[in-house]
């Protein structure tokens, strides 16, 4: 295949451009009941709609606003949490019980709880988001603050550092790969949450708008909600990797 | 070249380490009642069966271990927690992974106990990159760098803040053959440009008859100094020299 050299970003999108085109054709064709499976042309004629009309914006920011509202939460608290447990020894004894016995828990199980103490409203989708994307935020600052090379700390006490100036200079940046993991995941787990608890309980979001659609039968829109979901959740962590080439330029995925 | 009329700079007297017992492990006898002077200026080799405490030895030094008996005199006086006229060298570099090469050997000048002396960080940061041949990797992380270059930046480090010893924990251990037989050469360079004292911990006999004035012969643990010996041959010395192999079989036979 001499001379037909293409971009790799060109040939990874090969493969899902493959599946749209059979989907579309099965679709046309009749190979399949399009009731159950319309062709993606129907789902993105229907998100034309969805924007047009405003719905999805208004269904967008609901849940947008929640999954930031509980990410942020869950990364101030898991930061401060995970960093005391890895340096206090009575903090950790305290809280890893507690956090191991949450932890296998799905925050979805909560959540009928979270809407009994906080409403329908944004309160309940915040407060499960947050504990759910608490746990790897707490337990990767934990990992990065124990799994510092002692020689790096000695080094710097040899050179004439204070303990302040180890906690600052060596403690935090050696730990901000593996915070920077766990904030990843964090976002994920929230994206996760925010839909399935708005197909529980809500009068408004994605999670709604794909559940209503489902029930009144309008396959299509299920799908132009998919859509929008995996987008987002595609490119914000598209977004994350850049923000780590740039904040972390020193950092070598492979080494660790 | 050997025999530097220096004054005495360090001295081990009577120095003994012993581990306490841990989880239900007897204690550990590392160091029994060691005696050891090392003047200024001196290249002083430390060779040793495997595990025999070498390396404690200059854990001691730096002060990073306290002797359970006995004391480890620095000018006179006892050591008693690490410090800048005092760096250590380790077997795997103890970089600073986000900080660049220039700011690696900056990182010492910079800090609150060593700022005021007087000294241009700038400049000395290109001197220590020129006398370890790293001018042109100054922005370079150590990720970016070969196994050589990162340990002839961490000796850049190491004198950035103006030691009196440089402790060197088997620093060519890990560098492949041809390496290790530069890096030999560039130690010796440096040691000569500095005038730096050096204690350079090593399994290879040859290496220490190549490079040092003297080399001290510890014990299988608990280890103490088994014997000392003035190497007293010109430099440069090549390890085919057949002084050189002569000093070297004697010493090898007192290890078997």
């Amino acid at each position: 295949m001499r001379g037909l050299v293409l971009p790799r970003s060109a040939v990874r999108l090969i493969g899902p451009l493959t599946v749209l085109a059979a989907w579309e054709l099965a679709a046309r064709f009749g190979l399949v009941n399009t009731l159950l499976l319309p062709p993606p042309s129907k789902a993105f004629a229907d998100l034309e709609v969805l924007v047009s009309s405003g719905y999805l914006w208004k269904a967008l920011y609901a849940s947008l606003f929640r999954v930031v509202c509980g990410f942020a939460l869950a990364v101030s608290v898991g930061v401060s949490l995970g960093a005391a447990m890895a340096r206090i020894r009575l903090v950790n004894d305290f809280f890893d019980p507690l956090v191991e016995l949450l932890r296998p828990i799905s925050p979805l199980a909560l959540f009928p709880l979270a809407i009994l103490w906080f409403g329908i409203g944004d309160g309940s989708k915040v407060f499960v988001i947050a504990l759910a994307a608490s746990f790897p935020v707490i337990l990767n600052t934990f990992a990065g603050a124990r799994s510092i090379d002692a020689n790096l700390i000695r080094a710097s006490r040899s050179l004439g550092a204070s303990e302040i100036e180890i906690f600052k200079g060596i403690v935090l940046p050696a730990s901000l790969p593996y915070i920077f993991t766990g904030v990843r995941l964090a976002w994920g787990i929230s994206l996760i949450v925010i839909i399935a608890a708005e197909m529980i309980g809500a009068t408004v979001g994605m999670g709604y708008m794909v559940l209503e659609a489902q029930q009144t039968f309008r396959t299509e829109r299920v799908f132009a909600g998919i859509f929008v979901i995996g987008a987002i959740g595609f490119a914000t962590d598209l977004g994350f990797r850049r923000l780590r080439q740039w904040l972390l330029p020193w950092y070598r995925e492979t080494e660790n | 070249m050997s025999g530097h009329p220096g004054r005495e700079l360090v001295r081990f007297d009577g120095v003994t380490l012993t581990f306490p017992s841990a989880q239900g492990r007897d204690p550990v006898e590392v160091v029994r009642r060691l005696d050891l002077e090392v003047r200024a200026g001196e290249f002083v080799a430390v060779i040793g069966p495997s595990g025999c405490g070498k390396s404690t030895l200059l854990s001691l030094l730096a002060g990073y271990l306290t002797p359970t008996s006995g004391r480890v005199l620095f000018r006179g006086l006892p050591i008693s927690c690490p410090g800048r006229e005092r760096m250590m060298v380790f077997q795997q570099p103890a970089l600073f992974p986000w900080l660049t090469t220039a700011e690696n050997v900056a990182y010492g000048l910079k800090l609150k106990a060593n700022r005021g002396n007087g000294r241009n960080i700038e400049e000395t940061v290109a001197e220590m990159l020129r006398l370890v041949q790293l001018e042109g990797f100054a922005r370079h992380y150590p990720s970016d760098l070969s196994g050589g270059m990162r340990q002839r930046l961490e000796i850049a480090r190491a004198l950035a803040v103006d030691p009196q010893v440089l402790l060197m924990d088997e620093p060519l251990a890990a560098l492949d053959a041809l390496t290790r037989r530069t890096m030999q050469r560039e130690v010796l360079h440096i040691w000569e440009k500095t005038r730096k004292t050096i204690l350079f911990v090593t399994h290879d006999i040859d290496e220490a008859v190549v490079m040092a004035d003297r080399i001290v012969v510890m014990a299988q643990r608990p280890t103490f100094v088994l014997e000392v010996e003035d190497v007293g041959l010109p430099r440069p010395r090549l390890r085919e020299d057949p002084e050189v192999g002569k000093v070297a079989r004697r010493l090898s036979t007192l290890l078997e």
